[in-house]
């Protein structure tokens, strides 16, 4: 599933100042590869990947955890499908193939044959019940799932209570845990699972500390040929800072935080061996404003304020040219092949032209005042908050930039940035005015159009709503959902969801902004064989389900 | 016996303020934690998730005052409660595996800065205009003014990276585990030189300065002068009539930094990547940790208190007008 971006809490602010501190005292870190006080992984084969959002691990293997440690989802516990959202396919993983019912009723697996638990046990289709069973039991979701059952050793049924056929993938993401382990713990909803039984390619903890731990390879994996690592380490970081120079100084492998003007503070002090790449495959960043108050709830008014927003500054501005303006599709680059190209070429409003868009503003009836301000139909000026949680200093900036544009339409911005957690109750009780908000991610459009346009999503304001803060249902797009939902051909698939961008290009639901970029950055210096743009198996996200694919094709260098 | 009975019920109704606000004030957040989580997380949870987790968190949809009173039972109890951000491991187990490296890194910077800092006050007062008087104060002030971050990432590209002195980050080199070998408390204490001697920097400067003044003072004192003309060495003189009866206030000050200690130290622990209460404080706060952020708070809290109620002892012992009256 794509990642929109590792956490930038506080950090985001810090990294720069301390790349600042660096980048003005002319760092040196790129001469001392390997060579530090740290020691880091340079003599072990350990792959090396730093964590900024944890200062301390606390031991926690549970694959059924929110909370679980980084690379429990990735290198322990294996799925039976991994969805690459470059390339926007799925690759077979555990399940080595699928059937999805025509009415989207349901999908039935074939698991891989010869393919055992670290422990020495064979996987088989009563592991991936039970897994369901714990799954729903202790995290929710799958609420469409009606029954999961094992057909023989090998193959597993999905039956759905309702049309479903995004539930294909999800189901299939789902990481699968062992049957004879899991039932024998007392309560697995606290259970740490310290000495973790999995499937994945490294799975034995051989070190665990306050700020490290070391994954050795899985003694039965399905793949030994692919085990070339000796074994991962992780290091834990309090913020981006550190982990940065952390990855500045050669100590790390592999880093996906965010790591400001990458190129000058990384990939120069050594362009042989170091390298990064940002596909544009995190979810689309939308500007939404509140539906619920006039005058957003005319589209008029939402695509004239869209038409104002000049994208290509907010993208090489605000997001340091890491991603590029989004369509009037809405629709980022992990859908590239749903994309209806005869809808993009005619997009009008995510294309700059104050001209129109102030026409469109007069038309419709709101008049420039003698200040310049345009008045609202009752009577008040045309101003209104732009929300933006204060630690996304990119974000931030974005919102600068949108206030800037919106004057020369005669509307107030105000750029309001308290901390997330107030950003985001005031989307989830519908009391904001508008904000920057990221969108549902899922293998197909569907979870992202739902998400924008569903009435079924739509909660009344001072409600709690946990998607579609911006409170917009549309009736035309609901029955095309419910359409989508019902189809496994994906030929009509596609016709459906060409109508859905139609729909989203015609009521603009929100002002899409642009893809968000997936942080990774590398030095192939200890280890080759990573994803780039030539050979897009992956992003160089560390903790996406596409992880696992960098782990089985990393080879240590010669 | 009576002043310190009076000064414990004084702790007693310090300490039920402080536990009431710690329940309160984290709940006077707008949010809830699992909408926290969702937002931190963004797009990787499914919206469907978020009343499972509710039920998984175990949170309280109680009115606030029978959640008051359970949480006060609790806390007689010894039961912290179940930490929400690292779930599902206990508030205390959270907070035990940090705090031994929080004691450590400010234990150490604070008694160094304590001890150099009156030593250095007494000095300077002693031999007043002179080199260390004159040289030293405002210096250490200026240093102590820079910001901290500013000064913390300076010394660390100065000593860890330009130079490659000390290590760059952790509090112990990965790969070495914890034991009492030599080649591991070496590593550590290799690790806490350049936090420390941050800390340290920016801290002494007050206490030199707060020594100096008072000593100042009591050096003027007629008993001083009575001292001297009994022909006592200057030494004894310096620290057995004047520095003693200068260092009260720096007694007071250091009980306080004695409880804070243990409240961490952020920056420090962000710049070196030092493990510690500080930065988990931060995390389980912007998260809406309830048990957690009430755990390091009430931790917090008891050491203020424990450490005032301490320097009450000690200030009985070192100042007999308390005692009289």
């Amino acid at each position: 599933m794509p990642k929109i971006h590792p956490k930038r809490s506080l950090t985001v602010v810090a990294a720069s100042l301390a790349i600042g501190a660096l980048a003005l005292t002319g760092c040196t870190a790129g001469d001392t590869s390997g060579g530090t006080a740290n020691g880091g992984g340079s003599s072990s084969g350990l792959l090396t990947i730093p964590r900024e959002d944890t200062a301390t691990f606390t031991s926690n293997f549970n694959p059924f955890s929110p909370k679980a440690l980084p690379m429990t989802q990735q290198s322990v516990f294996e799925p039976l499908m991994i969805v690459n959202p470059v390339k926007g396919e799925p690759v077979p993983w555990l399940g080595t193939s699928w059937k999805a019912d025509e009415d989207g009723m349901g999908v039935t697996f074939t698991l891989r044959d010869g393919v055992k638990w670290s422990d020495g046990q064979p996987l088989t289709a009563d592991d991936v019940v039970y897994t369901f069973e714990l799954q729903k039991k202790i995290q929710g979701g799958f609420e469409y799932l009606d029954k999961v059952s094992a057909v023989d050793a090998h193959t597993v049924r999905f039956d759905f209570n309702k049309p479903y056929a995004p539930g294909l993938y999800e189901v299939g993401q789902q990481v699968i845990a062992p049957k004879h382990v899991w039932s024998q713990i007392a309560d697995p909803a606290k259970a740490t699972n310290d000495n973790p039984v999995g499937t994945g390619p490294y799975t034995q903890v051989s070190q665990f500390e306050t700020q490290s731990f070391e994954l050795d390879k899985n003694p039965n994996y399905w793949q030994p040929e692919k085990q070339q690592l000796t074994g991962i380490r992780m290091l834990a970081f309090a913020g981006n800072s550190g982990a940065n120079l952390a990855l500045q100084n050669g100590d790390v492998d592999w880093s996906d935080q965010f790591i400001p003007n990458v190129q000058k503070t990384f990939v120069d002090k050594d362009p042989a061996h170091r390298h990064f790449w940002y596909p544009t495959t995190g979810g689309t960043i939308n500007w939404q404003l509140n539906t619920t108050k006039a005058p957003f709830n005319d589209p008029v008014v939402r695509k004239a304020l869209s038409m104002a927003v000049d994208r290509d500054q907010v993208t090489s501005l605000g997001m340091s040219g890491y991603t590029h303006p989004a369509d009037c599709t809405g629709l980022s680059d992990v859908y590239t092949t749903w994309r209806d190209q005869s809808i993009v070429d005619k997009c009008e409003w995510t294309k700059l032209n104050v001209d129109k868009a102030n026409q469109m503003l007069d038309d419709a009836g709101y008049k420039k005042g003698a200040d310049g301000i345009r008045t609202l139909k009752d009577g008040k000026p045309f101003q209104f908050k732009f929300s933006v949680g204060s630690a996304s200093s990119d974000w931030l900036s974005v919102g600068q930039i949108i206030s800037k544009d919106m004057e020369k339409l005669g509307v107030k911005v105000e750029v309001n940035s308290p901390d997330w957690s107030q950003v985001v109750s005031g989307y989830t009780d519908g009391s904001f005015d508008s904000g920057i908000v990221w969108s549902n991610a899922g293998a197909t459009p569907f979870e992202f159009y739902r998400g924008v346009m569903s009435q079924k999503v739509v909660v009344p304001v001072g409600e709690k709503a946990n998607e579609n803060y911006h409170r917009f249902g549309d009736p035309e797009a609901t029955a095309t959902l419910d359409k989508l939902a019902a189809t496994a051909d994906p030929a009509a698939q596609k016709t459906l969801v060409d109508s859905l961008e139609a729909r989203f290009n015609d009521v603009a639901p929100v002002i899409p902004l642009f893809s968000g970029p997936a942080w990774g950055a590398y030095t192939d210096q200890r280890f080759t064989g990573w994803p780039s743009s030539d050979n897009p198996y992956a992003t160089l996200s560390a903790r996406s389900a596409t992880t696992v694919l960098v782990l089985t094709s990393l080879k240590p260098a010669k | 016996m009576v002043f310190l009975l009076r000064r414990l019920g004084f702790y007693v109704i310090a300490f039920w303020a402080c536990i009431t606000l710690n329940f309160f004030l984290p709940r006077l957040m707008p949010g809830d934690p699992v909408s926290r989580m969702f937002s931190q997380v963004q797009s990787q949870m499914r919206p469907d998730q978020v009343d499972a987790l509710r039920r998984l968190f175990g949170l309280d949809d109680r009115p606030l005052w029978e959640q008051y009173f359970t949480y006060i039972g609790k806390i007689f109890r010894g039961d912290m409660g179940i930490s929400l951000s690292r779930f599902p491991a206990p508030v205390s187990e959270v907070i035990g595996s940090q705090i031994g490296w929080t004691l450590l890194l400010g234990g150490t910077s604070l008694a160094i800065a304590v001890v150099l800092g009156n030593f250095l006050g007494v000095l300077a007062a002693w031999r007043r205009g002179k080199f260390l008087d004159s040289v030293f104060p405002p210096l250490l002030i200026f240093v102590g003014s820079f910001p901290y971050f500013w000064l913390a990432m300076a010394a660390l590209y100065l000593f860890g990276i330009t130079l490659g002195w000390l290590p760059l980050n952790h509090a112990f080199s990965t790969g070495l585990s914890a034991s009492f070998s030599l080649k591991y408390i070496g590593d550590v204490a290799a690790h806490l030189i350049l936090p420390a001697l941050t800390i340290v920097l920016v801290s002494i400067g007050g206490w030199m300065l707060g020594m100096r003044n008072t000593m100042i003072a009591t050096t003027a004192e007629d008993y001083i002068t009575m001292a001297r003309a009994k022909g006592l060495r200057p030494a004894r003189i310096m620290f057995q009539y004047a520095a003693r009866n200068a260092m009260l206030p720096s007694v007071t000050s250091f009980g306080m930094s004695l409880g804070f200690v243990v409240g961490g130290a952020l920056l420090t622990e962000t710049v070196f990547a030092y493990p510690g209460i500080g930065y988990q404080l931060l995390t389980s706060v912007q998260a809406l940790d309830y048990p957690l952020t009430q755990g390091i708070f009430l931790t917090i809290t008891a050491a203020v208190l424990a450490a005032n109620f301490l320097v009450d002892i000690i200030y009985v012992r070192l100042d007999p007008r308390v005692r009289v009256s």
